[in-house]
């Protein structure tokens, strides 16, 4: 081709639409937003709670969320960076320790709004397909889940935090086409693998092919857990209980934070509309007074 | 070819969406909650196709009637021939503002009822009701010098001595 003018001119900014901002960012789907958000009008006020799951590269954010015009409210949160409290310090992004979030939220959400007692949920984790059933009192806390922009694979370790929520005792509606174990050729779900997936298995059996054949990349893979006394046997143990300290006490920590530090300012402070007024009738009655003392002197 | 009268006829410009905001509808539209007895503004959103109202609804403002899961009733009146009748139709949310022609009565409702409550607090017997800007007051007008001013006598040669 040669020498192309390739030029954006003043008319194509000009003509040019932005998209949204969260848009422009990457961070919401608003196809998907405006479905799980959507209220129905005869249900005036009512909530629709969503069930966030989001990982970043060290971390697993689950919150329940409800939409406001005024911006998102968050009726409760759970990080994966709060599991070392309930003993379990690394590991923190896989299917098990989303399980534990998910399981974690639930149980903290239940117990904010007094039901815990009521919904249990499957206190014994097996991998199975299981639905809260609604008791006589109450009817269980119903949230959608909401995934954000990841692809929705068989096995992905958001649909573990999903499966942690509804142990807890958490209404989400599911199906468990895309839970770790299910296979595409029987079309069904295979609990023994679901099970072993919630128990880290996957990550033991990966430690024991290690050992077995790459001793010096299971020292650097698996340092961490090394270091903690971790092995490929006790790893469901561990898991075991971690699960039952989170029923035990599911309520959130509140964290101490000193307030901010004050930094030395090297520009003005921007006053206050107050404050410019007062300025200017201090600066008027100046100019009065120096005028009236030079009338006077005049005269 | 004749020009067509179909439902959407001539509504090529009134339907579309403003410059530069085409696209996804921003989400308060989904937000919003109507009652029933709500004054609202009726204003189709090209974007979204389902739930629209007819052309002669666009831009008229009507009370809420009914609701429904995505959609909202609202009463419109409109003019047939020599009478007005309220027609009732069904319009989605996403073709439907709150409107404001009855804020400022809510907020003078507010503001009598919180006046009225001082007054019977006090004692005393007010009227809440709104007076029309009555003839501006008297006043005597201060500071003012007399200066007449007279014709002075046409002089001929310093007008035509500008142009000639």
């Amino acid at each position: 081709m040669g020498f192309v003018k390739a030029q954006k001119s003043k008319a194509y900014f000009k003509r040019f639409q932005v998209p949204f901002k969260r848009r422009r960012e990457g961070k919401t789907d608003y196809r998907a937003r405006i479905r799980l958000i959507n209220q129905d009008k005869n249900k005036y006020n009512t909530p629709k709670y969503r069930f966030v799951v989001r990982f970043s590269n060290k971390d697993i954010t689950a919150q329940i969320v409800s939409a406001n015009i005024s911006g998102d409210m968050i009726l409760a949160s759970a990080y994966s960076h709060e599991l070392p409290r309930y003993g379990l310090e690394v590991g923190l992004t896989n299917y098990a320790a989303a399980y534990c979030t998910g399981l974690l939220l639930g149980r903290r959400v239940l117990k904010m709004l007094e039901m815990d007692d009521e919904y249990q949920g499957n206190v014994e984790a097996t991998g199975e397909d299981y639905s809260v059933e609604p008791t006589d009192t109450r009817r269980p806390f119903r949230a959608l889940l909401d995934v954000g922009l990841i692809r929705t694979t068989t096995g992905n370790n958001v649909f573990g935090a999903l499966k942690g929520a509804l142990d807890a005792g958490l209404d989400i509606p599911h199906s468990d086409k895309r839970f770790a174990g299910f296979s595409k050729d029987n079309k069904q779900l295979d609990a023994e693998v679901h099970r072993k997936y919630i128990y880290g298995g996957h990550v033991a059996a990966y430690m024991r092919i290690l050992m077995e054949d790459e001793p010096e990349k299971y020292q650097s893979h698996f340092s961490e857990y090394i270091k903690r006394g971790i092995e490929a046997d006790n790893i469901e143990t561990l898991y075991k209980k971690v699960h039952a300290a989170i029923r035990a006490n599911p309520t959130a920590k509140k964290s101490e934070k000193e307030p901010p530090k004050q930094h030395k300012r090297f520009n003005l402070k921007k006053l206050t509309y107050e404050e410019r007024k007062a300025k200017l009738i201090e600066r008027l009655h100046a100019l009065n007074a120096a005028a009236g003392a030079d009338s006077e002197e005049e005269d | 070819m004749p020009a067509g009268h179909g439902v959407r006829s001539r509504t090529r410009d009134s339907f579309s969406r403003p410059f530069r905001k085409k696209g996804y509808i921003p989400l308060s539209t989904y937000l919003r909650t109507y009652k029933i007895g709500d004054y609202v503004d009726v204003k189709v959103n090209g974007a979204v196709h389902k739930g629209m109202p007819h052309k002669f609804y666009h831009g008229r403002t009507g009370r809420v009637w009914n609701v429904t899961k995505r959609a909202i009733g609202v009463e419109v009146n409109k003019q047939v021939g020599n009478r007005i009748i309220r027609k009732r139709i069904h319009v989605r949310v996403e073709h439907v503002q709150p409107s404001r022609c009855a804020e400022e009565f809510k907020l003078r409702k507010v503001k009598n009822d919180q006046l009225k409550a001082e007054a019977k607090a006090k004692g005393e017997v007010i009227s809440t009701k709104r007076q029309p800007e009555g003839p501006k007051p008297g006043f005597m007008v201060e500071g003012a010098t007399l200066e007449t001013v007279t014709p002075i006598p046409y002089d001929v040669v310093n007008d035509l001595k500008g142009g000639y």
